[in-house]
């Protein structure tokens, strides 16, 4: 066994030496040589990983305990960022109810959507490939250029207008209500992403063994039996998968609202993605955005690890 | 020793001047950052470069664009990390904010002789701080009114002309909204504030602090929302990436709507674009009177730039004569340089009715364009929340004590 995990560091000449030369048991130090001979093959990952990881989250984290502006000296300001958002800010609480409105909305919409074409399209007996493809076919553009487009189409006399306009109903000014704005973010939102989700539970129905549904078949179950008591539990860990991650990307969003809206109408679709970038970067306050960014950190951890405690309740990995 | 210690010297002369010999040889690439919102203007700006080269053979200026609202996102950031470009463009308004980082040009105008005074000395003055200036303009002028004259003609609405009034604007725009075409656009905030201006409201303080929340102030702002939220003549448009003004712009070029408030310096994305007529006046006079706001643009040497001395020779040919005809021929900018303007007029303008009234009209009454430090912030917000109060969501009173409030943050 111990020669089977050493075989690892056989390149290692002086290594293949002394266990020539030694009892294999005796010459085994797990302690000593494997974890350096590790770092070396992990080194230009672990570099990347402190230099654009590490080191960029250590100083927005001390960035946000000052108050630079871009240009010009930082000063340090103590916990003022963080007092200043929670109690002085008159938007911070909006953007923080926009953005769990959105994540919350958007989430459920987006697992039950892919969910339900998934095994629709589980079922089909023809043309399966075709529309996985075609659903994913979005996932492949870039959402400023998707933004861009929906933009057109929900203007006033734009396409979607237009369609609605056949039936007799008008439809209002969609990007300028308060409203109805991050409902239009949530619908673009979802046509671009829910192809993601799609493939994996796609690819995790078809995973499930045919003998489980067969015997199933031979114990009379239904076919919402089926779904609910074989697949739906065969799947979970690739649902719980998605979710969590659907829950992260879906926190952070930013490319749809800077694109379409900028936060508008007011601060009506300003996420906390877009109000770091409009702290940041528009009036150059890059403490109060980093500060910013460290209450969206902690929201995003927050909920991860409520998602992470929740699957013991009903993911399944056992065969 | 003293032998050694010359021979060392006439070396090092000899070196200075082997150095400074091949320095001068040797050719200077320029970088130059400009923002620009079409194609035709890319163009225009990349022809002033090359005019930069046609006179020193050994200089290229290498154009950098980005959109307007962007330019003001990129420039912090490439000063932050030392990256800035060795020609900086700067909008008066928002320049206050970035003075820091030029180089003054007083002692190079001086040595050089440097006319200043061919140059308006308003837009001179706004590039200036504390007497000291950090750009030279390439542009300036007050904001005026577009129409459209076949519109207009359709409706059998008297043109525009100076000394026209809000009432008579009010009546106009009434006349012109008609089923999917309306009568005016607004955008935010240059052109409001023209409008608030007129009705005698200041959104300065006697400090020059931002002060929105006056009752004038509300008041003006009321009835301009209420130009779209009720009047309804007026297209309510959302906030987005585009500027407001850059919208109007479109919607006037595509004939949906009859008139709207911009720069002297659009006229290169309006005319020739626009399947009619195009006339130009004096914004309409409010109770204190037509005052529009004077703007401008110029372009200055960042403080940073190894490049000193091939920028400053750069910047006089990119303000110069020819550039300026160039420009103000393309239209895409009024001239800055006095003797230049003709050249506005006579081609950029050519068929604009107005023009030549309108333009001087509008000069004589406006002020220049005073703003905060913080006015890229300012203007992003007054985007991003007017459009609340034009849909009637909230109280334009409401939205500008929220625009207040965020700006004094």
């Amino acid at each position: 066994m111990a020669q089977q995990i050493a075989r690892p560091s056989l390149g290692h000449p002086r290594v293949l030496d002394r266990a020539r030369a030694r009892p294999a048991v005796e010459s085994y130090s797990p302690t000593r040589s494997d974890p350096w001979t590790a770092l070396w093959f992990l080194l230009p990952s672990l570099l990347g990983l402190i230099l654009f990881l590490v080191v960029p989250l250590v100083a927005s984290l001390v960035l946000s305990f000052t108050n630079w502006q871009i240009i010009g000296q930082a000063r340090f300001v103590g916990f003022s960022n963080y007092v200043n958002l929670t109690t002085r800010d008159p938007i911070f609480w909006q953007v923080v109810a926009n953005t769990v409105l959105f994540t919350v909305e958007y989430l459920l919409l987006n697992i039950g959507i892919a969910l339900g074409l998934a095994v629709w399209i589980s079922r089909l007996s023809w043309g399966k490939r075709f529309f996985r493809l075609a659903f994913f076919l979005p996932t492949f553009m870039p959402m400023v250029g998707i933004a861009l487009v929906w933009q057109l189409m929900l203007t006033p006399r734009g396409l979607v207008d237009g369609v609605i306009a056949l039936t007799g109903l008008g439809l209002p000014n969609v990007l300028a209500e308060s409203t109805l704005a991050l409902q239009a973010l949530v619908l673009l939102t979802l046509w671009s992403h829910v192809g993601y989700n799609l493939m994996l539970f796609g690819a995790a129905l078809e995973s499930i063994p045919e003998s489980y549904l067969d015997a199933a078949a031979i114990d009379g179950a239904s076919g919402w039996q089926n779904f609910w008591l074989i697949k739906l539990p065969m799947i979970s860990p690739s649902l719980f998968f998605g979710t969590v991650l659907t829950a992260i990307t879906t926190l952070q969003a930013f490319d749809q609202v800077y694109a379409l809206t900028r936060g508008g109408p007011g601060s009506s679709t300003a996420t906390l993605g877009y109000a770091i970038y409009n702290q940041g970067f528009v009036t150059y306050k890059m403490g109060y955005a980093s500060a910013l960014a460290w209450i969206l950190f902690a929201l995003i951890m927050l909920l991860t690890i409520m998602q992470l405690r929740l699957q013991r309740r009903w993911v399944h990995y056992d065969q | 020793m003293p032998v050694v210690s010359r021979l060392a010297g006439i070396v090092a002369a000899v070196a200075a001047i082997a150095a400074t010999g091949v320095a001068k040889a040797e050719p200077v690439k320029l970088t130059w950052l400009m923002w620009s919102g079409s194609e035709a203007e890319v163009e225009a700006w990349k022809h002033v470069a090359g005019l930069v080269t046609e006179e020193h053979p050994d200089i290229t200026v290498e154009f950098q664009t980005t959109s307007f609202p962007d330019y003001w996102t990129k420039l912090p950031v490439l000063a932050a990390s030392n990256q800035l470009p060795d020609i900086v463009s700067l909008q008066a308004q928002r320049a206050p904010g970035f003075v820091d980082l030029m180089t003054p040009l007083d002692d190079l105008i001086e040595a050089d002789g440097f006319d200043i005074d061919a140059f308006d000395p308003s837009i001179v003055e706004g590039l200036s701080r504390d007497g000291e200036r950090f750009a030279i303009p390439y542009d300036f002028g007050p904001l005026i009114l577009y129409y459209n004259r076949d519109l207009f003609a359709q409706a059998g609405v008297p043109e525009p002309k100076p000394g026209w009034t809000e009432a008579a604007f009010n009546e106009a725009a009434r006349a012109l909204t008609t089923g999917d075409r309306f009568g005016f656009a607004v955008s935010i905030p240059d052109a409001f504030m023209t409008y608030a201006l007129s009705t005698g409201a200041h959104y300065l303080d006697e400090d020059g602090e931002l002060d929105l929340t006056s009752q004038g102030m509300v008041d003006a702002f009321k009835r301009y929302a209420e130009l779209v939220s009720t009047e309804k003549v007026a297209p309510l448009m959302p906030s987005s990436g585009t500027q407001s003004s850059s919208m109007a712009a479109a919607r006037f070029t595509s004939g949906n709507v009859a008139m709207h408030v911009n720069g002297p310096w659009q006229m290169i994305n309006i005319k020739g674009k626009s399947g009619f007529t195009v006339g130009v006046a004096p914004v309409p006079a409010g109770a204190a009177g037509s005052i529009s706001v004077s703007a401008g643009s110029g372009f200055g040497i960042s403080a940073s730039s190894p490049n000193q001395e091939a920028a400053w020779k750069a910047i006089k040919v990119m303000t110069g004569p020819k550039a300026e005809q160039y420009l103000a021929e393309q239209g895409r900018a009024f001239p800055a340089r006095t003797a230049q303007q003709s050249f506005w007029y006579d081609k950029a303008a050519e068929g604009v009715v107005g023009a030549r009234e309108g333009i001087p009209a509008a000069i004589a009454t406006a002020r220049p364009y005073a703003t905060t430090p913080a006015w890229a912030s300012v203007s992003a917000l007054f985007e991003q929340y007017a459009p609340v109060a034009f849909a009637g969501s909230e109280s334009p009173e409401e939205v500008l004590e929220t625009i207040q409030a965020l700006s004094d943050q």
